[in-house]
C-alpha cells in the first residue's frame, strides 16, 4: 500500500550490497580477493575495487618498506673468535599472492619468523667463512651485500623482496668484554709509562746538553784566558830582557841586592856572619881592606 | 583538527578510523568498518537528502502521531515540511559537507591527498580542498625538526652505546641524527616505520665506521670528519629506500673510552702533562747552568785580561826603574855600585838578628869560624834578641 514500506528495506539491501562489493585498495597496500580461499584476485594498485559479496573476501598486506631487526646472535668467524652480532633487514612483500602461500593465515608474524631464520642462517653462513679482521674492516660493506644477495634468493621464495641487509653491532661476547677492556688499559698504561719515560728521556737529554755546554764554555773561556796569560808572561819576559839586557853585569847584582832585600824581609832571620866580609872592612881599620 | 576536517583517518568514518590502519596492515579485513560509514553517502548527496527527509518524518510522524495509524498522518504529514525546510536542510547538509571537505596545511606542514586511497596530490600550506569521503587528505610536518638520540642511556653492556673498533678496541658513542621530511609522499608510503628505520640505518651506519677506524683518531682529531660520512651514508642508506627522509645534520654528544678504562685514558693525558713538566724543568735547568756557564766565562776571561794589564804594567815599571837606575850608575859606577851594597846591607842587617864570629877565635885557621858555629845555640840567642 505504502511505497515507503517497501522502499526502505531495499535501499538498506542496496547499500550493504554495494558497501560489501566496494572496496579501496590504500597507497599503501595490496590486496588478495580470495573466493573461498582460494586467490581469484590481486590487487597491486592503490585505488577502488570491486568484488562478490559475501562470497569473497578481501586481505590486505602492506606495500611499504618493512623492517625487521634480527636478534643478536653468537657467530664464530674464521679465526675462531667470537663476535656478537646483530642485524636489520628491510623488505617487502612483492607478489602477494607466493607470499600467501608460503605465510597461510599467519600472515606478516609468520613471515618474520620465517625471514629471521634466513637471516640467521645467512649471517652465520657468511660471517663464518672470512675473518673477524675482515668483518672489522672496510670489507664490511661487501660482507652485507653478500649477506643480502644469499637472503634474497631465499626471500623470494617467500613473496619478499630484500631490499638490505645491514649489520649493526659486531661486538665482543659479554665475557670478553672485561678482558678488553683488561687489554685496553694496559695499553693506555704502557702509553702513559712510555710518555713519563719519554719525558724523563728529553729532560736527561735537555740537562746533559746544557751540562756539555757549560763546559764547552767554561774550557773555551779557560783556554782564551791561559793565552791572554801567555802572552802577558810573555810580554813580561820581552820587557824584562830589554831593559836587564843593556847590562847583564850590573842586572845580577842590582837583582841580587833586590833578592836580599826582599828574602831577608822580617825578623825571622838570624844571621851569624864573620868579621871579614867585606861589610865590616871599616869595623876593623878606618884604612879599610888594604 | 585533521580529523575533524575528514583529513588522515577519515573522519566522517567514525571512533574506529584511529585504529583503522593499523588493523588493515594486520588482518587485512579492518578496513571495512570505515567504508561502511563512507559507503552510504557515495553515491548521490540528493539521495543523501531525500532519505535523510524520510527518516526525519517518520521519527516526527511518530511523535506527533502517537498512537494512531500511520497511514493518514504520515499523509497529512507532507505539508509540514515545505519546501523552504528543506531547502534549509540542504543548504545544512552542503555546508556540513564543504566543512568536512575543507582543511588547513600549516607553514611547517604539508598534505598528502589520496583519492580513493590512490595518491592524487601534494597541498601546501593554507586551505585546502578534498572534497569528502572521495578524497582523504593525510597531513603531516615536514620542515619540523626531529631528533633521533642514539647510544644515550646505556644500562646494559650489550646496550647501543658501546662499539667495537677496527683495532678491537670499545668506544662509547652517543650521537644525535636530525631530521626531516623532504619528500611526505615517500615518506607516507615507503617505509612502515621511519623512524625506527632511521634508527636502525644510523646506528649500522655509525657502528660499520667505527668498526673500519682506529680508536685514537676517533677520540680526537677526526670526529668532524666521521660526522661528515656518517651523515652522508645514512643519507644514502635512506634514499637508497625512497624514504623521503632528509638528514639535516649528524651531532657527537660523547665519543669516549667505557667509563670501565676511562681513569686509564686520563691517566695518559695527565703522563702527557707530565712529561711536558720534565721537559720544562729540563728547559729551566739548562737556562739557569748556561746562563751561569756563560757568566763564568766572561769572568776567567776578565780575569785574564786584568792579569795580562797587572804583569806588564808590573814589568814595565820594574823594568823601567831598573833602566833608570842603570843610567845613573854608568854615570859613577864604583860609587854607586859600593853606595847601593851598603844600602841593600844596611836595610838588610838592620833587620835581622846578627851573630858575628870572629874566625880567629876558636883557632884553627881558615875553616875555624865553622867549627863553632854548630855549637851555638842559636835559638836561645834569637829569643833574648827578640826581647831586647
Amino acid at each position: 500500500m505504502n511505497k515507503s514500506t517497501y522502499l526502505i528495506p531495499i535501499v538498506v539491501v542496496a547499500l550493504v550490497g554495494a558497501l560489501s562489493s566496494i572496496f579501496i585498495v590504500d597507497e599503501r597496500e595490496k590486496a588478495l580477493v580470495l573466493q573461498f580461499g582460494r586467490v581469484v584476485a590481486v590487487k597491486e594498485d592503490p585505488g577502488l575495487a570491486f568484488k562478490l559479496p559475501l562470497i569473497q573476501e578481501v586481505v590486505r598486506y602492506d606495500d611499504r618498506i618493512l623492517s625487521r631487526d634480527v636478534d643478536p646472535i653468537e657467530i664464530t668467524p674464521s679465526d675462531d673468535r667470537r663476535l656478537v652480532v646483530d642485524a636489520f633487514a628491510r623488505y617487502r612483500i612483492t607478489d602477494v599472492e607466493a607470499f600467501r602461500e608460503a605465510v597461510g593465515v599467519g600472515g606478516i608474524r609468520t613471515a618474520e619468523i620465517q625471514l629471521d631464520r634466513i637471516l640467521r642462517s645467512q649471517l652465520r653462513a657468511v660471517l663464518g667463512s672470512v675473518s673477524s679482521n675482515d668483518i672489522l674492516s672496510t670489507d664490511r660493506q661487501t660482507l652485507m651485500d653478500r649477506i643480502g644477495n644469499a637472503s634474497r634468493i631465499e626471500g623470494r621464495q617467500l613473496g619478499l623482496e630484500i631490499i638490505d641487509v645491514r649489520l649493526k653491532r659486531t661486538d665482543l661476547p659479554a665475557q670478553n668484554l672485561d678482558a678488553t677492556f683488561a687489554r685496553m688499559r694496559a695499553e693506555r698504561e704502557r702509553e702513559a709509562a712510555d710518555e713519563i719515560a719519554r719525558g724523563e728521556e728529553a729532560a736527561q737529554r735537555i740537562r746533559a746538553q746544557a751540562d756539555r755546554t757549560v763546559v764547552e764554555l767554561v774550557s773555551d773561556s779557560t783556554r782564551q784566558a791561559e793565552i791572554i796569560r801567555g802572552e802577558a808572561d810573555a810580554r813580561r819576559n820581552n820587557i824584562f830582557a830589554q831593559a836587564f839586557g843593556q847590562d847583564p853585569e850590573f842586572f845580577e847584582f842590582y837583582r841580587s841586592l833586590t833578592a836580599y832585600t826582599r828574602a831577608l824581609q822580617g825578623n825571622n832571620s838570624t844571621m851569624v856572619l864573620s868579621p871579614d866580609s867585606e861589610f865590616f872592612d871599616y869595623l876593623k881599620a878606618d884604612t879599610g881592606r888594604q | 583538527m585533521a580529523g575533524n576536517n575528514g583529513g588522515p583517518w577519515g573522519g566522517g568514518g567514525g571512533s574506529g578510523g584511529g585504529d583503522d590502519d593499523r588493523g588493515g596492515n594486520r588482518g587485512g579485513g579492518g578496513r571495512r568498518p570505515n567504508g561502511n560509514g563512507d559507503g552510504p553517502q557515495i553515491p548521490e548527496i540528493d539521495e543523501l537528502v531525500k532519505k535523510g527527509q524520510e527518516q526525519l518524518r517518520v521519527l516526527m510522524g511518530g511523535k506527533g502521531g502517537g498512537g494512531n495509524g500511520r497511514g493518514p498522518l504520515g499523509g497529512s504529514g507532507g505539508p509540514i515540511f515545505t519546501k523552504g525546510t528543506v531547502g534549509l536542510a540542504a543548504l545544512a547538509a552542503v555546508g556540513l559537507w564543504v566543512y568536512a571537505s575543507l582543511y588547513t596545511v600549516r607553514p611547517e606542514e604539508q598534505s598528502v591527498e589520496l583519492l580513493f586511497g590512490e595518491y592524487v596530490a601534494t597541498g601546501s600550506s593554507g586551505l585546502n580542498f578534498a572534497p569528502w569521503p572521495v578524497v582523504r587528505a593525510e597531513v603531516i610536518p615536514v620542515t619540523t625538526e626531529r631528533t633521533v638520540d642514539i647510544g644515550t642511556g646505556r644500562g646494559q653492556a650489550a646496550d647501543a652505546g658501546l662499539m667495537l673498533t677496527g683495532d678491537e678496541n670499545i668506544i662509547d658513542i652517543d650521537f644525535q641524527v636530525s631530521w626531516n621530511i623532504s619528500d611526505p609522499r615517500a615518506f607516507l608510503f615507503n617505509l612502515r616505520d621511519p623512524e625506527q628505520s632511521i634508527r636502525a640505518v644510523a646506528e649500522s651506519a655509525m657502528r660499520e665506521i667505527v668498526a673500519q677506524s682506529e680508536l685514537a683518531p676517533i677520540l680526537n682529531r677526526d670526529r668532524e670528519a666521521i660526522a661528515q660520512r656518517l651523515e652522508e651514508l645514512i643519507q644514502s642508506t635512506l634514499d637508497s629506500y625512497q624514504s623521503g627522509v632528509a638528514i639535516l645534520r649528524v651531532n657527537f654528544d660523547r665519543a669516549d673510552p667505557p667509563e670501565e678504562v676511562i681513569d686509564a685514558f686520563r691517566e695518559v693525558q695527565a703522563a702527557e702533562q707530565e712529561r711536558d713538566r720534565l721537559q720544562s724543568q729540563a728547559d729551566a735547568y739548562a737556562n739557569r747552568v748556561l746562563a751561569g756557564a756563560r757568566g763564568e766565562s766572561a769572568q776567567l776571561l776578565e780575569e785574564a785580561e786584568a792579569y795580562r794589564a797587572q804583569v806588564v804594567n808590573e814589568a814595565e815599571g820594574e823594568a823601567s826603574r831598573f833602566v833608570a837606575v842603570l843610567g845613573e850608575y854608568e854615570n859613577a859606577p864604583e860609587v854607586t855600585r859600593k853606595r847601593l851594597y851598603l844600602e841593600t846591607m844596611e836595610t838588610v842587617l838592620g833587620g835581622l838578628d846578627k851573630i858575628i864570629v870572629d874566625d880567629n877565635i876558636g883557632g884553627g885557621g881558615e875553616g875555624g869560624g865553622q867549627g863553632v858555629i854548630p855549637f851555638l845555640p842559636i835559638n836561645e840567642l834569637r829569643r833574648g834578641g827578640g826581647t831586647n
